[in-house]
């Protein structure tokens, strides 16, 4: 008998101090979704171009402070949720947003902002169903400066030539620390188990197949 | 957990030693045609004329933050949050970048719009006036806030004589009407009430802007002569240190 209630959608929220490893474990968790039958897309960082598009001006001038950078990621943000993440749920499909939310704090930590400043700011993100942390590898390196790759690779090119400069092993390793004691807090450490319920959950339900 | 750092004491006593010699911040605030831009240029004058250096600084003006701010106000695309975000990305950039190493080397900074017409304007769209406010945070209060007062109709129509609103400015996002000019006299009208509440709360000094030119000058001058300094070590004091931490050379 096939079963009539209506799907709905979920967000899964992954995020990570180092942009690799983020977008690897956000194209596993997808592989493995779309392996059960479910229909997901991966909601990724800069889909405004708005990083992009600072990355245009004088290099003379792109000296940026940390809160810049945190108001931009948060307005890269909102149009993400209202383009992307929020009309995709609706039509009940699982948005996986590699980063979200605590890739920002942890970032933002690791360079010396306050943890309740970044979340005030970004508090009108709707709460994810899954918090899933990505494994960090190479947990001894910092964060290259590679503004294309990610947001904290990003940070730490435009940070770095700043006057003050950021050091980008040490702000890694406290943004690892900081995501670590999110996992922990949220008790599941890589939500595998949430995710295996949510893919049991689509992969039962008849007509969720990609 | 690992939060941003306290300044030290000599961070502190750097600040309050700069403060002595730091150049004044003055921000003019008010709607559309009440005249600030004039008023910004002619206290620019008579201030270099008196021997002060000064820079003024426009909303909306920062080289590396202006044109992504323009390409997606040109889209009609920006909702809110959005708007309310790139505009604080811009303020930030420019108090960095522009304002606060312009007062700490002793020049005047005149604000043509500061952080409060994003409240205004942010509030009169339905955004919440404490998110708006960590938007801006940690503040640099100005030392003289100017607000010139001006009715919604009036406005409208000095806006009217010259031009068409232009699709933001009418709040055409919000009021969800067509034509730019019964837009504008809508939306203009929330932004003036909040504008009035901002007054009581932040102080402003209110020049009523429906005065001749001449005499809101006399007075800008008058205000602007007997302007005592807010303290940044008790006002803005975290913005001020946060930004010097970025600097350290200028704290020895």
């Amino acid at each position: 008998m096939a079963d009539s209630t209506p799907q709905t959608g979920r967000l899964i929220a992954v995020d990570a101090s180092r942009s690799q490893d983020l977008s690897a474990d956000a194209e596993a968790i997808a592989m493995r979704l779309r392996a059960r039958g479910v229909p997901c897309g991966i909601s990724r960082w800069d889909a405004s171009g708005l990083f992009g598009d600072l990355l245009m001006a004088d290099r003379d001038e792109l000296i940026v402070a940390p809160r810049t950078l945190t108001l931009l990621f948060a307005a890269d943000l909102m149009f993400r949720l209202k383009w992307e993440i929020r009309p995709a749920i609706a039509e009940g499909h699982v948005v996986i947003a590699a980063p979200y939310v605590d890739t920002a704090v942890a970032v933002g930590v690791g360079v010396g902002l306050p943890e309740a400043w970044v979340r005030e700011v970004l508090r009108f993100a709707d709460a994810p169903d899954t918090r899933i942390y990505a494994r960090e590898r190479k947990r001894d390196q910092g964060w290259r400066t590679k503004p294309t790759r990610g947001y904290a690779e990003f940070c730490a090119t435009l940070l770095d030539a700043a006057p003050a400069g950021l050091a980008r092993r040490k702000g890694r390793a406290m943004s690892i620390e900081w995501l670590a004691a999110a996992a922990k807090a949220s008790g599941s450490p890589r939500g595998r188990k949430a995710l295996e319920a949510l893919a049991r959950r689509y992969g039962q339900t008849p007509g969720a197949g990609a | 957990m690992p939060t941003t750092a306290r300044p030290g004491p000599d961070l502190s006593r750097a600040i309050a030693e700069r403060d002595r010699t730091r150049g004044l911040l003055i921000a003019f605030e008010g709607p559309e045609g009440s005249g600030k831009t004039t008023q910004q240029r002619l206290l620019k004058t008579w201030l270099e004329s008196e021997g002060h250096h000064v820079i003024s600084s426009r909303w909306a003006s920062s080289p590396v933050v202006k044109p992504l701010i323009k390409a997606r106000k040109r889209l009609r695309s920006l909702s809110a949050e959005e708007y309310s975000l790139l505009h604080a990305v811009d303020f930030r950039q420019r108090l960095e970048t522009t304002i606060l190493p312009a007062l700490w080397t002793g020049k005047t900074v005149i604000a043509d719009r500061y952080l409060f017409t994003a409240l205004a304007r942010d509030a009169a769209r339905g955004l919440e006036i404490d998110w708006l406010l960590q938007l801006y945070a940690p503040l640099v209060w100005p030392d003289l806030v100017v607000y010139f007062a001006l009715k919604s109709q009036d406005s409208s129509r000095r806006v009217a004589a010259t031009r068409a609103p232009r699709f933001y400015e009418a709040g055409q996002d919000v009021t969800g009407v067509e034509d730019p000019l019964i837009s504008y006299r809508q939306f203009i009208g929330r932004v003036i009430t909040e504008y009035e509440n901002l007054a009581l709360i932040f102080r402003f000094v209110k020049v009523n802007a429906d005065q001749l030119v001449y005499r809101q000058h006399q007075q800008v001058r008058r205000l602007v002569q007997k302007v005592a300094r807010r303290p940044w070590t008790e006002f803005s004091a975290e913005a001020v240190s946060e930004w010097l931490t970025r600097h350290p050379k200028l704290a020895d």
